[in-house]
């Protein structure tokens, strides 16, 4: 993953708001969608990345988007200028690195 | 980064991914301390385990649990100033640099 400005965030409880959240993000704003995480039991959180302001914007309709279909909201945030060793972690969810397909 | 318990072992650990994030970020830079691993147990909880002198990993869980309880529930924080050899062993079976 190319280091980025910033990376904005959205977890929810369940699949169904996640999804709502991540298409609300990634057309609210000029940022790129580069991971999927389920930490198992219902959280799942989706990443975006892209510069602060238009992470904050995504970040924001995402919320939004939740709130609005009544939704399972459960955190968001956005990381302004991320420590190098976050993308340790944040490489293992890496959507092209999820899929289950070789090439 | 492996670890042999050789130094104090910060940890904070939050219900959900994004919290956590949050938190190893505001506790990279807080403090000199280095990330060695993170762990998803797998009912929610996630954990991130850092190394470095005491108070380095005080400040630094300090500052990743205040971080962490702003935007979702933390479950624990805790600092081990000296642990013992094995407790190296079991943190590094989640090697953040190994995938």
């Amino acid at each position: 993953m190319a280091k980025y400005n910033a990376l904005g965030m959205i977890e929810t409880f369940g699949l169904v708001f996640v999804l709502e959240a991540a298409d609300a993000m990634v057309k609210a704003a000029d940022v790129e969608l580069v991971g999927y995480e389920n930490t198992a039991s219902g959280y799942i959180s989706v990443l975006v990345a892209g510069d602060v302001a238009a992470c904050q914007s995504a970040v924001d309709a995402g919320v939004k988007a939740v709130n609005d279909m009544d939704g399972n909201l459960y955190s968001s945030v956005v990381i302004a200028s991320p420590h190098p060793d976050l993308y340790k972690i944040t490489e293992r969810y890496r959507l092209d690195k999820l899929l289950p397909y070789k090439d | 980064m492996r670890y042999y318990g050789e130094e104090a072992l910060g940890m904070v650990e939050t219900i959900g991914m994004v919290p956590a994030l949050e938190a190893c970020d505001k506790m990279l830079k807080a403090a000199v301390v280095e990330l060695i691993s993170y762990e998803n147990v797998g009912s929610t909880l996630v954990t991130i385990l850092v190394k470095g002198d005491v108070a380095a990993c005080r400040a630094s869980v300090d500052a990743g649990k205040r971080a962490a309880e702003q935007i979702g529930k933390v479950t624990a924080a805790n600092v081990i100033p000296r642990p013992i050899r094995i407790i190296g062993d079991i943190v590094s079976c989640h090697d953040v640099d190994i995938y």
